[in-house]
Parts: structure tokens; C-alpha cells; sequence
């Protein structure tokens, strides 16, 4: 039988098509389904890029959705493609959220990208007025069954072409647009779908509530089916947030193998999920509950696996992974066959000696497991030379699927991309052939699966009193014994700032943030004038501040040192639904 | 369905899936007074939309800022 193409996503949902097998689920709040077969998808995608080509559309142009999961998205998603066009998912504005900042970000990510075309729906069409107001796409924004008809012309798509672009690191005003090529793509979605061969002409399908503007969902979830081909089940991030039962009925209902998530989802899961939620449920076809996207909290895991084991769960069906947007995806995988993997190390030598020494009583770490077929991880010390395993240094990785580059942003790209390996910006080690990550050299916030540029939160609290203007660090990291990262706010007082200012500036600060950003602050830190670390151009140092704290020398205002105490583990009565595993949040 | 009964099903709401223990008054403010972040901003929204069985127009939904203004907006899909 002749090879068939899947060199691009656009041939490999030609050849899901052609297969007849398999296709995508949606379901409901009230988990009714509608199952739409490959071949409706490439239907509805074609009629899609019909429009989107009368429109004017071109090649190479880059059309920007914010669309909730559902089919809607992949007619434009797909639509995009055939038209040879480049999708760029963006993430819809919050329920109940303040705007200013959504439409301030969205706009800067539409610019970032070039994007040409805005496709979103009625309801969210008002909501977007004024961030296409800002960004001002050339043609504007549009629902695609509002477009004009015409018959779709064929286009052709080379592996070489942009097939995605994705946000996850840089600023709000600066975003960074990753760019990934129809191959990258796809070498991704091989390299994952090798993990899982067919059995007896069956093969794994799989149910995904992330979003569709998340890499874990759309690449790690979507593509990887539409290859096989075989059947995904999609539920909405808002179903998953507010009814995670609905998640695990829908594995068992259909008979899950696959199913990725971020660290909080299966804190969720263990706080949320009720028994009587549960009935008849059986877990047991889940082999890859892939857990990814944040640090792993051990604690979370372990707690996760006793509390499901009762329905089904498989002990070793909790896999730790690793990976990046910059490298479309999964890097490393713990092997499926086996329980998780954590190790203790001395957590003195990891923080001063930067050296991973196990210690019976030390820091517990997870695995994260080894490179996937094709990647190779290497682990640099500050001069550049590769680290012997048990050393602490940035994590640089190699593999087919890394991107192109940050589109339109050469220097930045140069910084990321040298000589064909990745800077990671995470910092570990490797401990017998694993990875073991142990913080971030690069500035990015990671709460619930989700990356933040650490200016939205630092940009909240301007102009607060007693606030030393532009003096204010946000950083996110994983304390031992925490159910995930937590978000510190570390703020400079002001020279002239009085005893009743400081006093309220905490709470003022977790509640600009609240509003500004959707963020609870876990942790508010006032420090004295002038003791915020900054480079020689007097550009704080986010990472290093961390480190400081870590280690207990930033100072605070001599007049507040009581005060820090008060502002830094003052909790709301209601700091939302928080884990008791592992010893409580904070260690 | 009056202005009363709405509140005091949102304050069940608030109870049952929020952990809000105090009373619940119109003029409290979602972010600032309940502390909501983004994901219980959307458990909020959610579960007042299944416990009176209707949609809230998610293009005003930036417009609520109270617990009386999202009495308000239930009131008018109860009435509209």
C-alpha cells in the first residue's frame, strides 16, 4: 500500500477523511454529544475556506479565532488551513471578568502576529468590538457563516508553510509569537501517536476539556486523533472548571486512553469530585493521564491516584510530561507502564551548590521522565559548558518539532534558537537519564496550566500609595508541600511612604490585581526601598528576587518588619478552593 | 421570581460552590468584597445560569460588578 501523505495537517485531515474513521465529539454542559465524522469536518472546513478565499484570504495570511471548544472552531481552524492561511487561536474574554486588560492583551497578540481576519461568534462579536478597535485587523472581524459564500479552490500547503502560531512567553505590550511549520506539527503529533501503536486494528481515542488556544489541547489532543485516525471527545474548559466530574464520566463513557491536563485539574478533581458523582464509573481504560503544562506538585498526584483508585484508576495512568509551545509540545515523557517517579534531594546543595544529592529527609522532586524519540536535552552551567548529570543548570533541548522562530522577531528568536537547540529558560537537572526541573531562569508566570507575562500583574498595582513607582516583582514558583506554583507579588515601598500607606498597600494590591488580572496573589511582600535586585540598566530581576526571598535576605521596610508578616501570610477567608494534600499550601 | 428570592438563591449559589459564609449584600462587589478570581468568576456564572435555567448575556457580563447587579441581570431573563 502506498504511503499515505500526512506531511501536513491539511493532508492528514484528507487522509483522516478518506480513512472514514474516527472524528470529533462534543460535550455539552448537560453532556448531550454531537459527533461529527472526519469527513463532515473536512466538509464544513472546505466551505469555510471558500469564504474566508472570497474574502480574500490568501496564503500565508494569518487569521486570528476566538471561538469556545466546539465545531465552529474547527470549520475555521481547518477552514484557515485549506485556505493555506495560518490559524492563530487567541483565548475568549472571562466570564464576568473586567475587559480593560483582555482587549489591551488580545489586540497586542492580533498586531504581534500580523493577523489579517479576526473569526469569532455573535455572542462574543460585541465583546471584541474594542480590542479589534486597538488591533484594527485589515479585514476586520467576522463570523464565518455572516461571510459570503463561494466554492472552495484548492491551495496548496507545503510541509515548510506556517501551520500554527501560539502565544506563550514575552510581555502584554510584547507579546511573542511562536511559529510552527506544518512539519514541526506533525513531527509532534508522530512522535506522540508512536507512544500508542494500534491493537488489533483499534485505535486509542481520547477525551481533552482543555482549551483550544492551549497547545495540550489542540496539538497534544486534536491533531494527534485526526492521524490515527480515531475519535476525540471535547468538552469545554468552563464545563471542566465549574462540573470536573463531567471529565472523568466522559473517559469512562467512551472508553478513554488518552487524556492530558494540567496539575490543578487533578487538585480539582480530588477537592470537587463528589462519589455520588461517580456512579458506574470505571476508569480503567485511562493509560495516559498525561500531566503537564505546570509544575508537578507530588502531593497533588499521589492524592489524585488514591482518591480515583476506587473507580478504576491505574496507579501507573498518572505520567508526568514536559514540554513547551516553543517546541509545539511534549519534550519528555515518563514511561506509561509505571507509577510516577519522585526523588528527594538535599535541598540545601540543590539551592547553594546548584547540585542535585539525595537526601532521605530532603526536597521532593518529580520526574518528568526522558526525551521523546528524536529530542535530545542537554543541561548548560553559566559558562555554557553542558552539565554531568546531578548539576543544576538551563535545560536546552533539540528535537523535529521545534518552531521556525518568534514570527517577526529575529533577536529574540536568535536568543531562543541557537545552532538548532532550544533555550528551555527552565532550570533543572538530569538525575539517571530523567529530567528533574527545579525553577525558571526565564520571567513567565505558569498558574493553572496557563502562562502570564508577569508585567499584567506587576502593571496592576501601579500608582498604588506607599508603592515605589514601577517597583514591583510578580514571579510564580513551586513551594514544597504547595498544591501547585503560587503567585508572590513582591513591592518596593516608597522612600516617603507612611506607616498607614504600607499598612494597606497588601490588601490594595491583591485586590488591584483581583480586578486587573483575575489572579488571587497568594503572597504580597513589601521590602524596603532600593532592595529589589536590578541589572546594571536598573531592570528589576524577577528571577533573582525569587532567589533572594528563597533564601531569606530581602529586606523589609525598617518601620513594617512586623507588618511583612501580617501582609505576607494574611489570607482571605475565601482564597478559592484550596487542596489540604501534602501538608496544606506553603511549606 | 422577586429582587429577594433571586438574591438569596445567588447566596446559595455563593454557599454551596464558592464557600461564601456571611451573608450576601447587593452592594458587595464580585472581585473586591467576594475576592473572586477568574475561575470562580466563571463558577459563579456558571451555577446561577443552572439554578435559575437562564443564559446571561455574556456581552453585559463585564457590566456586572455587584452581587445587585447580577440579581438584576437574572431578573430580566426571568422576566425578558
Amino acid at each position: 500500500m502506498a504511503e499515505v501523505d500526512k506531511s501536513t495537517v491539511v493532508a492528514t485531515l484528507l487522509a483522516a477523511a478518506a480513512h472514514g474513521r474516527g472524528g470529533l465529539r462534543f460535550l455539552d454542559r448537560a453532556e448531550r454529544e454531537t459527533f461529527h465524522p472526519w469527513p463532515e469536518i473536512l466538509e464544513r472546513a472546505r466551505a469555510a475556506a471558500g469564504r474566508l478565499q472570497r474574502l480574500g484570504i490568501a496564503p500565508g495570511d494569518r487569521v486570528a479565532i476566538v471561538l469556545p471548544t466546539g465545531v465552529d472552531f474547527f470549520d475555521a481552524y481547518f477552514g484557515i488551513q485549506l485556505a493555506g492561511a495560518v490559524p492563530v487561536p487567541l483565548y475568549p474574554p472571562v466570564r464576568l471578568g473586567r475587559l480593560d486588560e483582555y482587549h489591551r492583551q488580545t489586540a497586542a497578540m492580533l498586531e504581534a502576529a500580523g493577523a489579517r481576519l479576526l473569526l469569532t461568534e455573535r455572542r462574543l462579536q460585541l465583546l471584541l468590538g474594542e480590542t479589534v478597535e486597538r488591533a484594527r485587523p485589515e479585514l476586520g472581524c467576522a463570523r464565518l457563516v455572516d461571510l459570503p459564500e463561494r466554492s472552495f479552490r484548492e491551495v496548496a500547503v507545503a510541509p515548510g508553510d506556517l501551520g500554527l502560531v501560539q502565544f506563550s512567553s514575552g510581555t502584554t505590550v510584547d507579546p511573542k509569537p511562536v511559529a510552527l511549520s506544518h512539519r514541526a506539527l506533525m513531527a509532534q503529533v508522530r512522535v506522540l501517536n508512536a507512544l500508542w501503536p494500534e491493537r488489533d486494528g483499534v485505535a486509542v481515542t481520547g477525551v481533552s476539556w482543555l482549551p483550544l488556544y492551549h497547545d495540550m489541547g489542540l496539538i497534544g489532543c486534536v491533531l494527534p486523533a485526526m492521524d490515527l485516525p480515531s475519535e476525540m471527545t471535547l468538552i469545554g474548559p468552563e464545563v471542566f472548571v465549574t462540573r470536573p466530574a463531567v471529565w472523568l464520566r466522559a473517559i469512562s463513557r467512551y472508553r478513554a486512553f488518552i487524556s492530558p491536563a494540567p496539575n490543578f485539574a487533578y487538585g480539582l478533581c480530588v477537592t470537587k469530585v463528589r462519589d455520588d458523582e461517580l456512579a458506574g464509573v470505571d476508569l480503567s481504560s485511562w493509560r495516559a493521564a498525561l500531566n503537564g503544562a505546570e509544575a508537578i506538585a507530588p502531593g497533588v498526584a499521589r492524592a489524585f491516584i488514591e482518591r480515583f483508585a476506587p473507580f478504576g484508576l491505574r496507579p501507573e495512568a498518572l505520567t508526568p510530561v514536559y514540554g513547551l509551545s516553543e517546541a509545539a509540545l511534549a519534550v519528555t515523557f515518563s514511561a506509561l507502564d509505571r507509577p510516577f517517579r519522585s526523588e528527594r534531594f538535599d535541598r540545601h546543595r540543590l539551592a547553594d551548590e546548584r547540585r542535585a544529592v539525595p537526601a532521605a529527609d530532603g526536597q521532593e522532586i518529580v520526574s518528568l521522565g526522558r526525551p521523546l524519540a528524536g529530542f535530545s536535552l542537554r543541561v548548560v552551567g553559566p559558562e555554557g559548558a553542558e552539565q554531568p548529570e546531578g548539576r543544576v543548570g538551563r535545560v536546552w533541548i533539540t528535537g523535529p518539532s521545534l518552531m521556525e522562530g518568534y514570527l517577526g522577531r529575529p533577536e529574540a528568536t536568535a536568543r531562543a534558537l541557537v545552532d538548532g537547540w532550544l533555550d528551555t529558560g527552565d532550570l533543572g537537572f538530569l538525575w539517571q537519564g530523567e529530567l528533574y526541573l527545579t525553577g525558571r531562569a526565564k520571567d513567565v508566570l505558569i498558574l493553572r496550566g496557563r502562562n502570564y507575562a508577569p508585567d499584567l500583574v506587576e502593571h496592576a498595582v501601579d500608582g498604588l500609595p506607599g508603592l515605589r513607582t514601577g517597583c514591583a516583582v510578580a514571579v510564580s514558583w513551586l513551594p514544597e508541600g504547595a498544591e501547585g506554583e503560587v503567585l508572590a507579588l513582591f513591592l518596593e515601598a516608597h522612600r516617603d511612604s507612611s506607616e498607614a500607606q504600607l499598612t494597606a498597600l497588601p490588601e490594595a494590591a491583591r485586590q488591584a490585581v483581583l480586578g486587573a488580572t483575575g489572579l488571587a496573589v497568594d503572597e504580597v511582600v513589601l521590602v524596603a526601598p532600593g532592595t529589589l535586585p536590578r541589572t546594571s540598566s536598573g531592570k528589576l530581576r524577577r528571577a533573582e528576587t525569587l532567589k533572594r526571598h528563597r533564601a531569606g535576605e530581602l529586606e523589609p521596610p525598617a518601620a513594617v518588619t512586623a507588618l511583612r508578616l501580617a501582609g505576607s501570610f494574611a489570607r482571605s477567608g475565601l482564597a478559592w478552593a484550596r487542596l489540604k494534600v501534602g501538608g496544606g499550601r506553603r511549606g | 421570581m422577586n429582587d429577594r428570592e433571586i438574591l438569596a438563591g445567588v447566596a446559595a449559589v455563593a454557599a454551596e460552590h464558592l464557600d461564601w459564609r456571611e451573608p450576601l449584600l447587593p452592594e458587595m462587589r464580585l472581585v473586591e468584597d467576594l475576592r473572586l478570581d477568574s475561575i470562580r468568576l466563571l463558577t459563579l456564572a456558571v451555577e446561577v445560569e443552572n439554578r435559575f435555567r437562564v443564559c446571561l448575556d455574556e456581552t453585559e457580563d463585564s457590566a456586572l460588578v455587584t452581587v445587585g447587579d447580577l440579581v438584576a441581570a437574572v431578573k430580566r431573563k426571568l422576566v425578558g
